[in-house]
C-alpha cells in the first residue's frame, strides 16, 4: 500500500466514523423526542440550555388555562378582557373557534382564574389546563389525567385493577376526555332526592335558570322561582337534597374535573338540572315523578337545552301516566335513562318501571362490577334491559360536601346519563334516537353480559366519543 | 349503629302490638339481622311508591304474636312493615318519632 492510499483509507474511515456518528445522533434525538412525546409538555418547552432555564422556571410556575369565547366575540374583544386581568393569550386553537390558551401574568390559582373568566358572558367554558400523556397500556392513544384528589378511587373511569379489579374494567373514561370533557350547553336534569347544589365538586356544574327564560309557571303553585330546578316534594324552587342519592348520582355525570378536589364526573363541564320528588328516605310518588318529568319539559319548551333525564329510581308497579310522561319527553327530544333495579331478577319476566317501558328513548342499565361481571344485586333482561355501566363501589359526591361509596344500577344509570351528555358536547343536534343508538352500539361487549342484556355490552365513552 | 337497632326494634315492636291490639308484652322478637335491602324503599314499596334503587344496609326483624310471624324492615331512618295481610307499611320515620 502506498503512502498515498494510506491517506486515502484514512479519509474514507474518518468520513464513515463521521457518518455514523451523526446517524447515531438522529437515532438518539428521535428517541429523546418520543420519550418527550409520552409527556406531551403543553404548551411549555423543554429548556434545552441554561440561558433560558430561568425564564423556563418561571413559566412552570405561571398558570394557564383554556378558555372558549363564544362565537362573535373579536380578537379585539379577547385582548380587552386579557389585558384587564393582566393576562396574555398564549395560543390559539385553530380547529376549534374562539378557543384560546390564556397565561396569567399576576400568580393567581387556576381555580381563581377559570373563574374569573367563566363569570363573563363571552365566555362559553374555561377549564384548567391538564397534563395530556400517552396510554402506556395502550401506545398511541391518548388519554386526559384527572388531577382530583380521589380520581383514583373512581375505577368506573378507569381501573387499573386496583382491589382486585381488571384493568381496563371501566367506560374508558380518560381517553374520552382527550376528545371532549363535556359542555356547559348541555343540561342533564337529575330526577331524584334533590342535589346539594352548594357542594364544592359540584357547584361549578349546577344549571341556573338563565334572565331570558321565564320562570316555571305551575297552574297550581303559579310562578316557581326555579333558579336552579324544581322541588316536587315541597312544590318549591329549592331541590336542595335531603338523601344524598341525587347527589350521588349527579356527582357521577358531572362533578368538576381536573380541579384538584374530590373526584371527577364522566363529565368535566355539564349542567346538572336538580329536581327533588323523593325524600330523605329515598322514596317518592309516582304523580311526583310526573309532574318531575313534565317540568323538566316544560323547561325544554322554554328553550332550556335539556336533552338527557336520570332517572336512578323505580318500582314494579306499572303506571300509564308516567308511561306517557315519559313518551312526551320522547316527542321533545329528550333521552330517559333509567335503572333496571337491583332485585337480581329478569326484567323480561318481571318488568321494573319506568325501565321496562317500550319507548324509543329509554335506555334501561344494569350494573357491572370492578371486573366487568354482571354486579350480584343487578337486574337484566335480554330484550329490556339494555346496556350495563359501573355501579358497584362506586364513590361520588354527598351531603355535608362529603363523598361516600354505593352500589346499585342507581350508580350505573348516571354514567350512561353522562355519556350521553359527552356525546351530545359534541352534537349538539344529534337527535334522541341517533343518541341512544350511538351508546348502544358503543359498548364494549362482555361475555358474563351476552345473553343477560340486549347490547350485551357495558358502556364506553371513548367509543361513544369516537376517541378510538 | 346498635342503639339505632334497638330503637328500630323498640318503634316496631309498639307499631306491632298496636295494629294487632295486644300488650307489646305479647309480641315476641323471634330475630333480627343485618340486610342489604335492594332500594331505598327497602324492598316494601308501598303502592304508587317509586324508590332510589340503590343497595340499603339495614335490619330485617322478624317478631312472633300468637302462631304468626311478622316481618320489619328498618335503617337507621325508616322502619317498614313488610307485606301485613298483603300490603306494605311505611312506619312514621325513625327520625321523625
Amino acid at each position: 500500500m502506498s503512502r498515498n492510499n494510506i491517506w486515502v483509507h484514512v479519509t474514507i474511515a474518518l468520513a464513515l466514523i463521521l457518518i455514523a456518528a451523526f446517524a447515531g445522533g438522529v437515532r438518539h434525538w428521535k428517541k429523546a423526542m418520543e420519550r418527550s412525546s409520552q409527556l406531551v409538555p403543553y404548551p411549555k418547552q423543554q429548556p434545552d440550555d441554561r440561558e433560558n432555564k430561568a425564564d423556563d422556571e418561571d413559566d412552570a410556575d405561571k398558570v394557564e388555562v383554556l378558555v372558549r369565547f363564544r362565537a362573535g366575540t373579536t380578537r379585539e374583544i379577547i385582548d380587552r378582557i386579557t389585558r384587564e386581568f393582566n393576562d396574555e393569550v398564549e395560543d390559539r386553537i385553530e380547529s376549534v373557534d374562539g378557543l384560546d390558551i390564556i397565561a396569567d401574568e399576576d400568580g393567581q390559582s387556576a381555580a381563581d382564574v377559570v373563574a374569573q373568566y367563566q363569570a363573563l358572558p363571552e365566555v362559553e367554558y374555561a377549564e384548567t389546563n391538564s397534563e395530556i400523556v400517552l396510554d402506556h397500556e395502550d401506545r398511541g392513544r391518548k388519554h386526559v389525567h384527572a388531577d382530583d384528589e380521589l380520581f383514583s378511587r373512581q375505577w368506573g373511569l378507569a381501573n387499573a385493577g386496583e382491589n382486585g379489579g381488571l384493568a381496563g374494567a371501566d367506560i374508558s373514561a380518560m381517553r374520552a376526555w382527550s376528545v371532549t370533557r363535556g359542555s356547559d350547553q348541555v343540561v342533564v336534569a337529575v330526577i331524584d332526592s334533590g342535589v346539594d347544589y352548594t357542594h364544592p365538586d359540584l357547584t361549578k356544574n349546577i344549571w341556573t335558570r338563565p334572565e331570558i327564560i321565564k320562570a316555571y309557571e305551575d297552574d297550581d303553585l303559579g310562578a316557581v322561582d326555579d333558579q336552579h330546578g324544581f322541588n316536587v316534594v315541597d312544590d318549591d324552587g329549592d331541590p336542595m337534597d335531603e338523601n344524598g342519592h341525587g347527589t350521588h348520582c349527579a356527582g357521577i355525570i358531572g362533578a368538576e374535573g381536573g380541579n384538584e378536589i374530590g373526584i371527577a364526573g364522566v363529565n368535566w363541564n355539564v349542567k346538572i338540572m336538580p329536581l327533588r320528588f323523593m325524600d330523605g328516605d329515598g322514596a317518592g310518588t309516582t304523580k311526583d315523578a310526573i309532574e318531575a318529568i313534565n317540568y323538566v319539559i316544560d323547561r325544554k319548551r322554554a328553550g332550556v337545552n335539556v336533552r338527557i333525564i336520570s332517572a336512578s329510581w323505580g318500582s314494579n308497579t306499572r303506571s300509564r301516566a308516567l308511561e306517557d310522561v315519559i313518551r312526551k319527553a320522547y316527542d321533545e327530544g329528550i333521552l330517559f335513562v333509567a335503572a333496571a333495579g337491583n332485585a337480581s331478577s329478569d326484567n323480561d319476566e318481571t318488568p321494573h318501571y319506568p325501565s321496562s317501558y317500550n319507548l324509543g328513548n329509554i335506555l334501561s342499565v344494569a350494573a357491572t362490577n370492578r371486573n366487568d361481571q354482571l354486579a350480584s344485586f343487578s337486574n337484566y333482561g335480554a330484550n329490556s334491559v339494555h346496556v350495563a355501566a359501573p355501579g358497584e363501589e362506586i364513590l361520588s359526591t354527598w351531603l355535608e360536601h362529603g363523598f361516600t361509596e354505593k352500589k346499585g344500577t342507581s350508580m350505573a344509570t348516571p354514567f350512561v346519563a353522562g355519556v350521553a351528555a359527552l356525546i351530545l358536547s359534541q352534537n349538539p343536534k344529534m337527535s334522541v334516537d341517533d343518541l341512544r343508538a350511538r351508546l348502544l352500539k358503543s359498548v364494549d361487549p362482555i361475555l358474563s353480559l351476552k345473553g343477560k342484556i340486549s347490547s350485551g355490552g357495558r358502556i364506553n365513552a371513548a367509543k361513544a366519543v369516537g376517541a378510538e | 349503629m346498635p342503639e339505632q337497632k334497638d330503637e328500630a326494634v323498640d318503634r316496631a315492636r309498639r307499631d306491632l302490638a298496636q295494629r294487632l291490639g295486644m300488650s307489646e308484652s305479647d309480641v315476641a322478637v323471634k330475630s333480627v339481622e343485618p340486610v342489604d335491602f335492594p332500594d331505598a324503599a327497602l324492598g316494601a314499596p308501598l303502592e304508587d311508591e317509586m324508590s332510589a334503587q340503590v343497595i340499603t344496609p339495614g335490619w330485617r326483624i322478624i317478631f312472633k304474636a300468637g302462631e304468626t310471624n311478622y316481618e320489619y324492615r328498618a335503617t337507621a331512618r325508616q322502619l317498614r312493615l313488610f307485606n301485613f295481610n298483603g300490603e306494605n307499611y311505611r312506619v312514621q320515620a325513625l327520625t321523625e318519632s
